[in-house]
């Protein structure tokens, strides 16, 4: 048999309503885990329904205030459970003073939860005030009108909340202390506390938002003032007992150690303070101790350590950027130790050496940027700052910055000529990656350009490219760092030597018609290469030269065969850069007879024995019409080999010499290499090609300058300047002088003139 | 899936509706949150067993009808129009008595559309009537005095035309 439905009170008495509700939301807030039956339930919600529509509580209530609509009731009651509520909180308030620390956490908690689980109850059995009275007065705008719930709420706030937060705060702090101290605690507690901080900020405006006010002054604030605290003092004694290397990573714990307790137990809202807190506290405070050890750990390449410094750091403002600085330089410095070290083995090095030098510390430190520093770009520009000046401005180059490109361009012509060691294609690609890694910081990029030419002009007239493979992957790769105009000479370089070998394919057919029997007995078996006077890198024969017979009828077939494919050409003979091969028929001690391998210029000297034994210097030189310049080294070569002996014996290539053959000519090799380079037109080229860049700098300031006269028609000088740097900077770094001097030449010229005050003007 | 609910009401008929009907009710829905289902009859006290069916069956039968106007979003539209549709109309057709204590009965319930629709079709009663017909509808007595009356008619003379 169910309890019967208890009476429910007259609806117009407040003293007999009033007492019969207290009764019940005193067994809500006090007796609630015995339950509350349902028949008491509705009692109580009709018990407050019954007295806010009763007639005559609208007729004794003699206020009368001028409601627009109808009066509703339900203010007796509100004010009543407002105070019932202080009363029941002052008692909580009372029982708590005999709680401390935790134990006091732990009655906040049980209190705050019993009475929270009370209101919502409380509140629906309030529910049709909520929905009238106080609906209505909160329509009307009133102020600290609230419904039931909130009610609970303010009044927690008020009458306890307002009186232990500190108390409640200061054991909530000892027990975080404890825990960052290494105990364990009950975090449970302190993440309830934190949500009952968080319920108890309400809005002003709307009773039904939340904020954060109560819980950032009550308990953010402490609790990161606390930890600063905290902090400050463990780090002053952690540092003043341990090294930097041992304090960064106590600091890495207990930053991440905070992060974990915002989730654990704390709300997000304070996550970020938190931490600017922490990195103030453990890292800002202590940067200038970190910052100095920065050098130390680059000296002795403590990777990790520099990783956590680095993550240290770039937590904070500008924590990084002193850092930069000493990473520039200290990259600079072992730049050039590095090269240093290779200038102290003397002039003469493998240019091979020098670069390996220059990549070893770049590749050193683009590690560490990249494992160390997380590849940030600000690093990464420091590291390229530091290779700029080291590639640039070393011992080594120490005269000028051209030094640089041309051992660079040296260096990967060692690659890509024929017999290189890097024998595999992929290891020889990847050769050629690094050199554009240390071509990117070569300033002069038009003398790394000039050389390559040369060296690519060489390696393909004489047929010694590793791979055009290689060749072609080498000029793409300038092409994509320089531009299409970079690289324009060495394609075209490339394809002369393509369309060269179709052409001689059509030239032996040509031959094989035209020749007749006798013609065919004497012919020599010849290659040819056209090369475009625009694009190659190569001058005319500084000497005359009379090529033997042999070779000229061979050369003049084919100078008759190409006119008649392309009227109007001329060509040029290039003696000094062709090459064959002679058999020494005359030397009988072999079975096989031996051949050499000669320059042209060779040739001519080795074919005039045909005819006799012995000749004068001057019967050569007549015969050749070779300049001494060119015909002694070459003799010189000849008497070395034992391929001619000197009268008088030992005796240098000189007018009162006479050569005679050596019919006792012996060597292991049956081919023998008499064309070698000569010493002296090494040094000749390399001081020719730094002259032809002087020259080539001054014009193509002049193009740069009257391009930019052009499109702009008038310009003020400095201007001028300035837009000349943008254009070329990516060739050469200019010098303003010579920009200067180039203006002044063009306006002799006529191209551009001055006008009054600062202004250049195109002359059109 | 529906849990059946026994309603009881105050002269102590016992009703038997699915849960989510006897939910419409917010006074029912939270005493469930509350106390939980115990499977015991829910007492009603302050309504009669004459609306009361009503009640159940009313918003048995609504539930599974297009349930657009159930919805609170267009709560405020709903109210402000005096429209029922044909369906609330017929059946709000019932004797006054009846109509005012489904609407006490609906307030007491805290059962929203129904308190509207209630209210509505009382509006509805007194939309274009004069004071007297009003008065004859809702079996009023004129207690004010013919000044009374006269000064009220002057001071509302703006709302004519």
């Amino acid at each position: 048999m169910p309890p019967a439905m208890p009476q429910t009170p007259h609806k117009d008495d407040l003293e007999e309503t009033w007492s019969f509700l207290e009764a019940g939301i005193n067994s809500v807030m006090l007796k609630l885990e015995e339950g509350v039956d349902m028949k008491t339930y509705m009692a109580l919600y009709t018990a407050v329904h019954n007295f806010c529509t009763s007639q005559k509580a609208v007729a004794s209530n003699q206020g009368l205030q001028a409601h627009r609509g109808a009066h509703l009731l339900g203010e007796e009651l509100y004010k009543l459970l407002g105070e019932y509520l202080s009363r029941h909180l002052s008692v909580v308030f009372k029982e708590s003073q005999g709680h401390a620390e935790e134990a006091l956490l732990g009655f906040y908690i049980r209190e705050w939860t019993r009475f929270t689980t009370a209101a919502k109850y409380v509140n629906h059995l309030f529910s049709y005030l909520n929905r009238h009275w106080v609906k209505r007065e909160i329509d009307e705008g009133k102020k600290n009108v609230y419904d039931v719930y909130t009610l609970h709420l303010v009044k927690w706030k008020d009458d306890f909340f307002e009186k232990v937060h500190g108390k409640v705060m200061d054991a909530v702090l000892n027990l975080i202390e404890k825990q960052r101290n290494g105990e364990t605690i009950e975090q449970s507690q302190i993440k309830s506390i934190v949500d009952s901080f968080v319920s108890l900020g309400l809005d002003e405006n709307d009773s039904k938002k939340s904020t954060l006010e109560v819980y950032r002054q009550y308990f953010q604030r402490p609790f990161i003032d606390a930890t600063r605290t905290y902090y400050e003092n463990e780090s002053r004694q952690f540092v003043a007992e341990n090294s930097v290397v041992e304090y960064m990573k106590k600091a890495e714990a207990r930053l991440d150690e905070e992060k974990a307790r915002v989730g654990l137990y704390l709300h997000p809202d304070v996550a970020k303070s938190l931490t600017e807190t922490c990195l103030d506290v453990l890292v800002t405070a202590h940067s200038t101790l970190l910052r100095d050890e920065f050098q130390i750990l680059l000296d002795n390449e403590r990777q990790e350590d520099l990783a956590r410094m680095y993550r240290l750091l770039s937590r904070i403002k500008e924590g990084l950027d002193p850092l930069r600085t000493t990473f520039e330089n200290h990259v600079r410095r072992a730049g050039l130790a590095a090269v240093e070290k290779v200038a102290s083995e003397g002039d003469h090095f493998e240019p091979k050496l020098y670069v390996d030098a220059l990549l070893q510390v770049h590749t050193r430190y683009q590690n560490l940027v990249d494992d160390a520093f997380n590849g940030e770009s600000e690093f990464v520009r420091s590291l390229d700052n530091a290779c700029r000046e080291f590639v640039n401005r070393n011992r080594i180059c120490k005269a000028t910055t051209t030094k640089s490109p041309e051992l660079l361009a040296r260096y990967t012509d060692s690659l890509l000529k024929k017999g290189s060691k890097a024998a595999e294609e992929s290891e020889l690609e990847e050769m050629l990656v690094q050199i554009m890694t240390v071509f990117k910081y070569i300033e002069d990029k038009d003398v790394f350009q000039k050389f390559y030419s040369k060296m690519l002009a060489k390696r393909l007239v004489h047929v010694s490219s590793v791979s055009d493979d290689a060749e072609t992957s080498m000029i793409s790769k300038l092409k994509e760092a320089c531009g299409f105009e970079y690289t324009n000479k060495l394609q075209r370089m490339f394809q002369d030597i393509q369309i060269s070998k179709d052409l001689n394919a059509s030239y032996k057919d040509y031959q094989d018609k035209v020749l007749d029997d006798d013609d065919r007995k004497r012919m020599v078996d010849a290659h040819f290469q056209i090369l475009g006077t625009g694009f190659w890198p190569l001058n005319p024969p500084t000497s005359d030269f009379a090529a033997p017979v042999e070779i000229n009828k061979t050369a003049e077939r084919f100078q008759k065969f190409y006119f008649d494919k392309h009227n109007g050409r001329k060509l040029t003979w290039l003696w000094q850069l062709c090459k064959g091969e002679v058999k020494a028929n005359y030397i009988k001690n072999t079975k096989v007879p031996y051949t050499f391998q000669v320059s042209t210029y060779q040739m001519g000297i080795l074919l005039l024995f045909n005819e006799t034994d012995t000749l004068s210097y001057s019967d050569i030189q007549k015969a050749t019409t070779l300049v001494p310049e060119i015909l002694d080294p070459n003799l010189s070569i000849l008497l070395k080999a034992k391929v001619l002996l000197a009268s008088p014996e030992g005796a240098k290539p000189e007018p009162s010499t006479t050569f005679s053959l050596n019919y006792n000519f012996k060597n292991k090799k049956i081919k023998v290499n008499l064309n070698i380079q000569i010493k002296s037109e090494q040094k000749v080229e390399s001081d020719d090609t730094h002259k032809t860049i002087e020259e080539d700098r001054k014009l193509l300031l002049q193009s740069a300058i009257v391009r930019i006269m052009k499109s702009r028609k008038k310009m003020k000088h400095v201007q001028l300047v300035n837009e000349v740097i943008q254009q070329v900077k990516s060739r050469f770094p200019p010098k303003v002088p010579d920009i200067k001097k180039n203006i002044e030449a063009l306006m002799e010229k006529d191209y551009i003139e001055r006008l009054d005050g600062d202004e250049i003007s195109y002359i059109a | 899936m529906s849990t059946q609910i026994t309603l009881t009401s105050s002269d102590g008929v016992d009703v038997s509706v699915d849960r989510a009907v006897a939910e419409r009710s917010v006074l029912i829905k939270n005493m469930l949150e509350d106390l939980g289902d115990s499977g015991e009859a829910i007492p009603i006290p302050n309504v009669s067993n004459r609306p009361f069916p009503c009640l159940g069956c009313v918003y048995y039968v609504r539930t599974s009808s297009p349930p657009s106007k159930s919805n609170g979003d267009d709560d405020d539209n709903r109210r402000k129009t005096t429209d029922i549709d044909e369906w609330d109309q017929k059946f709000m057709q019932v004797d006054q008595e009846m109509l005012f204590e489904i609407i006490l009965a609906a307030n007491y319930l805290d059962i929203k559309a129904l308190l509207d629709v209630g209210c509505k079709t009382v509006a509805n009663m007194i939309k274009g009537k004069s004071p007297e017909e009003i008065r004859k509808t809702f079996n009023i007595q004129n207690d004010f005095t013919p000044e009374e009356e006269d000064q009220i008619r002057r001071e509302n003379e703006w709302a004519e035309e």
